[in-house]
């Protein structure tokens, strides 16, 4: 079959009247999911699976897609009203799009994360549907070593996330990565830090962590506040204008944006990353590449685009090993191949040469959702910006019970219930520490699968750190992290230097 | 001050764990037998160092900075714990750390119910009533959303009857949606 | 006053008298399966379809719970909190006896939760990836088991724990075990080590690797089990090369110790029905879970016995059993 062809069936499914209503409706639950909390982009294409139960199997994929891409944007939209990411993966975008969502432009950070998520999830469609065989030949490429890597150069920006206070960032990162080793390892299940406490065996999740430190301190901070944040000078008067950013703000995030998706699809692709990560590493890299890093997490429109862009390339990306191997790249994928088992489709990678209509329609399902996706999320956000214009005095306890809906639903777990408060309660200390919580956050997402991946390729080159990194693609990225680790404690040095010698 | 404290009890702390709590069960025989694996105590251990290097350089970092400021002494600081176990910051929190503590018991609806009201009297809500209702409004939203649309399922309390009423609320529910 | 008392404990009796006599346990609202493993995964895979007929069945819903964490504990510990009324069942594996008796579950597993039904009891296989096999020039099992003896820790073999199930039943396998074991978090994460050449071998499922044995990219090399399997009969089997070695997964249905025999006899029942079911005589097929018989609601206590005497003697050469049952000494 020819590309046309091909092109022509995947449309031709999609555009069936009442596929296209399943599609339409796909979208809308896919993004009410994504923007509650509790309920993660996994979780949300696990729902849509009831109504797959009679479909033929590729009008069920078309739909499991749709869902899962929207849901993955529906989470930008509660983590820039309420400060709680509505799926992990959104958790950056909390870092700028709510400071934007208080200084009442909600309105212009919910738009350019909708726009950023639809270039993301377009990029990422159009690098599976054309590149998908020699994406995974890439991406199969990764060894531990490379994945410790490329986790490590998350890690190594830490750095610069905050330039002011260079020692507590690493820091703050340091008990992040320390936090991640609570409860069983990962490679040989072994007990550990969790001081008795049957509760920490399951160690500290992400999420609970995360809305703590986020939604739970900020709602303290605002319990000690004279007056209280209200909707005037939330969000205009008690109106979000969803109103589209200008064109030129546009284009002067374009790199930004084009940037994210790029590496938000290469990182959804390799095994054990997700969107997650993607998310975290795009929005690290972006105040690296950025030529005001300082202005990060003070609410700026680069810091959402990066997030969001990357974390729905991330969808497009786990879609390629699953379509082009018969692996999925991430859970919500896990989960639409057992759906796709259950019908009897064996995935693997004779399913492109024998069966290329699966990718034509998931490829014609992704461009069709994040199309119509942004006019569908726009819609929904003003339907839960409605809940910002009541008064603080309701409005502060709703977010505490969201919040403790968002930590409990991950695992069912009244502990994570009370990490979440907790770390509400640390994130006060933090702050007057001048901690950074991004910083712990980071940590704590990338941590597992730092020392998993290292523990691996350290059995793998046999306890020889020099094999270990004398690889194509880890040793460059290895160098490019040292770079990065030094230049800020190095360059000022440097530069005293030099001043010293002028002055003589 | 806070800051100094903060940072010698956490090097303290981090001191007693790298010699107690690293490893809390034995390493499998296999595992200690590999001469390339690496154990499962190295890699925390090698961040509780690398803290244990940071937290130093930063507390004498603060000690330099803080050095002859009038509020950098421990009474100072001592005066400022009253006022912030007056703040409504603190009885905020006493709410929170109350909610998740009763939450397996009285369930997620009672519990929602306190915390709204509650926390909605420390937020300066002045109408008790219009707040009582609410409260109790908003809960049960929220439990139809999640606990009966969203298969969340929110804790239902080990106490008899709250247990019930979530129980034939989510019948309730279920009824509904098989109306449809 | 004292008639009308008398007429209530009257009628009350009658009916509990009636609702005894009526045997036949009827289920009046949503039952809870809770998944102690996470959506997407194999036992999730397994339970879901199950729960959608068990629904039908008992015209009642049916609902899957993922409550993940602490390799299963965490589901354990929500089952154990929730009453034991029969409207709570869990999902269990052979893993929770290991967790059992590595102490990491707050009560005694054992005696606190019994199994009600074995769903699915499947075949581990040892897959090669075809270059792995090229470089060391090995055909079969044989060979390759004669090239790891040679050559320690030379042959890596990615899997998914280390310490349980899988490694339990490697060890089984590989007299002396000089091999490097690479634990990995998911299935898919084996299947990419072993397509990318980053892993040699994995100890799997045959549903896990299916599109990729179908395209060459990996070989299935030796079923741990009695008989060669019907969906690879050119593969061998540990019964034939005279390996002691059949452990393999299963999944089964648990409940709280205490939970109403009626409801586990409906239950119990409800099961069997669905097994008949054409949709459930596919799913297994798919899976190639239709190659091992599962034991009989008669056999269980015993087979969950041998399973856990297996387990403790394997933990405790590995010096991590730390909760040592009298009756399996």
């Amino acid at each position: 079959m020819s590309t046309m062809e091909l092109l022509a069936s995947g449309f031709s499914v999609v555009f069936n009247p009442s596929m296209f209503l399943m599609v339409c409706m796909a979208v809308v639950l896919g993004t009410v999911f994504g923007a509650l909390p509790g309920v993660s982009a996994t979780m949300a294409v696990a729902l849509g699976l009831t109504f797959t139960y009679t479909m033929e199997p590729i009008p069920a994929i078309v739909f499991l897609v749709a869902i899962y891409c929207s849901s993955i944007t529906g989470g930008s939209i509660t983590a820039i009203l309420f400060k709680i990411p509505g799926v992990p993966s959104s958790a950056p975008t909390t870092f700028d799009g709510y400071p934007m969502a208080q200084r009442g432009e909600a309105g212009k950070a919910l738009g350019v994360a909708l726009v950023a998520s639809a270039v993301g999830g377009l990029f990422s469609a159009f690098a599976m549907f054309l590149l998908s065989q020699p994406l995974t030949q890439a991406a199969l490429k990764f060894g531990p070593s490379d994945l410790f890597a490329v986790t490590f150069m998350g890690l190594s920006i830490l750095t610069c996330l905050d330039g002011e206070h260079v020692l507590t960032c690493i820091i703050s990162g340091l008990l992040g990565l320390l936090l991640a080793c609570i409860g069983q390892d990962k490679m040989y299940a072994v007990q550990r830090l969790t001081f008795g406490s049957k509760q920490l065996l399951a160690g500290v999740e992400m999420i609970p962590v995360l809305i703590g430190l986020f939604a739970i301190t900020e709602v303290l901070r605002q319990t000690n506040k004279k007056s209280f944040l209200n909707a005037k000078d939330g969000v205009g008067g008690g109106k979000v204008n969803t109103k589209m950013p200008s064109l030129k703000e546009f284009l002067a995030i374009k790199w930004t944006m084009l940037r994210c998706s790029i590496v938000g699809t290469v990182v959804g692709i390799l095994p054990g990353a997700g969107a997650t990560i993607a998310s975290f590493l795009c929005y690290t890299m972006e105040t690296k590449v950025s030529k005001h890093p300082e202005k990060f997490g003070t609410g700026i429109i680069d810091g959402v685009a990066a997030s969001e862009a990357a974390n729905n390339a991330a969808t497009g990306g786990a879609m390629v090993p699953l379509l082009s191997l018969g692996i999925p790249g991430g859970n919500a994928a896990a989960v639409m191949m057992s759906a796709l088992v259950l019908k009897g489709v064996q995935l693997g990678p004779l399913l492109l040469v024998n069966q290329p209509e699966y990718l034509s329609a998931t490829f014609a399902s992704m461009i069709v959702t994040n199309i119509i996706m942004v006019v569908v999320a726009i819609a929904i956000a003003k339907v839960f910006a409605q809940i910002l214009s009541i008064p603080y005095s309701y409005l502060g306890p709703i977010i505490v019970l969201l919040a403790l809906i968002g930590a409990y639903a991950n695992q069912m777990s009244i502990a994570d219930v009370q990490i979440m408060v907790i770390a509400g309660v640390l994130g006060v200390v933090v702050k007057a520490c001048h901690l950074n919580s991004a910083a712990i956050v980071l940590g704590l997402v990338l941590g597992s699968m730092c020392e998993a991946n290292f523990s691996r390729a350290y059995l793998m080159s046999k306890a020889n750190i020099a094999t270990m990194f004398f690889r194509p693609i880890a040793g460059p990225i290895m160098i490019f992290c040292i770079i990065m680790l030094f230049a800020p404690v190095v360059m000022p040095m440097i530069k005293k230097c030099k001043a010293k010698k002028a002055d003589k | 001050m806070f800051e100094l404290i903060v940072n010698i009890l956490l090097f303290i702390f981090l001191g007693f764990t790298f010699f107690t709590h690293v490893l809390e069960a034995p390493v499998p025989v296999k595992v200690q037998k590999n001469p390339y694996a690496l154990q499962p105590d190295v890699w925390p251990k090698a961040i509780i160092i690398l803290l244990l290097i940071c937290l130093a350089i930063n507390i004498v970092q603060i000690i330099r900075r803080n050095r002859g400021k009038q509020d950098f002494t421990f009474s100072a600081f001592a005066k400022s714990i009253p006022v912030f176990l007056k703040s409504k910051m603190f009885l905020g929190m006493l709410i929170l750390a109350g909610a998740s503590f009763v939450l397996e018991t009285l369930g997620f609806m009672l519990t929602a119910i306190l915390v709204l009201f509650f926390y909605g009297l420390l937020l300066g809500e002045k109408n008790i009533l219009r707040l009582l209702i609410a409260s109790v409004l908003i809960t049960l939203l929220l439990y139809i959303i999640f606990s009966g649309f969203l298969s969340v399922n929110l804790p239902r309390g080990t106490v008899g009857f709250l247990r019930n009423f979530a129980l034939s609320l989510e019948s309730l529910i279920g009824g509904i949606k098989g109306i449809f | 006053m004292k008639k009308l008392v008398c007429l209530v404990l009257a009628v009350m009796m009658t009916l509990g008298l009636a609702a005894c006599a009526g045997a036949e346990f009827k289920f009046e609202r949503k039952i809870d399966i809770i998944c102690p493993w996470g959506v997407g995964g194999g036992a999730d895979s397994t339970i879901r379809p199950m729960a959608s007929l068990l629904s039908d069945i008992l015209g009642v819903p049916v609902e899957v719970v993922n409550v993940e964490g602490a390799s299963g504990v965490n589901g354990v510990e929500y089952t154990y909190k929730q009453p034991a009324d029969g409207y709570t069942f869990m999902l269990g594996t052979q893993s929770l006896f290991m967790q059992d008796m590595s102490g990491t579950t707050s009560m005694d597993f054992k005696t606190e939760f019994k199994p009600v039904d074995v769903l699915v009891h499947s075949i581990n296989i040892i897959a090669a990836s075809k270059k792995s096999m090229d470089k060391y020039g090995v055909t079969n099992w044989e060979e390759l088991s004669k090239y790891i003896e040679e050559h320690p820790y030379e042959v890596s073999v990615g899997m998914l724990s280390a310490t349980g199930v899988d490694g339990a039943s490697l060890g089984q396998t590989i007299a002396d075990l000089m091999i490097q074991e690479i634990p990995y978090s998911s299935g898919s994460e084996v299947n990419s080590a072993l397509v990318g050449g980053h892993c040699d071998l994995a100890i799997t499922g045959t549903d896990e690797v299916a599109g990729l044995v179908e395209s060459g990219d990996i070989v299935p090399i030796l079923a741990l089990c009695e008989n060669r399997m019907k969906l690879y009969p050119e593969m061998q089997c540990s019964g034939e090369l005279g390996i002691e070695s059949y452990m393999g997964p299963w999944r089964g249905i648990f409940c709280k110790e205490g939970t109403p025999q009626e409801a586990i006899d409906a239950m119990v029942a409800a099961i069997e029905e669905a097994r008949q079911k054409p949709e459930w005589q596919e799913f297994l097929k798919n899976a190639a879970y239709d190659e091992r018989a599962v034991p009989s609601v008669e056999e269980l206590p015993e087979f969950a016995h041998n399973e856990y005497k297996a387990l403790r003697d394997y933990m405790s050469e590995m010096g991590t059993l730390t909760k040592d049952y009298e009756d399996l000494k």
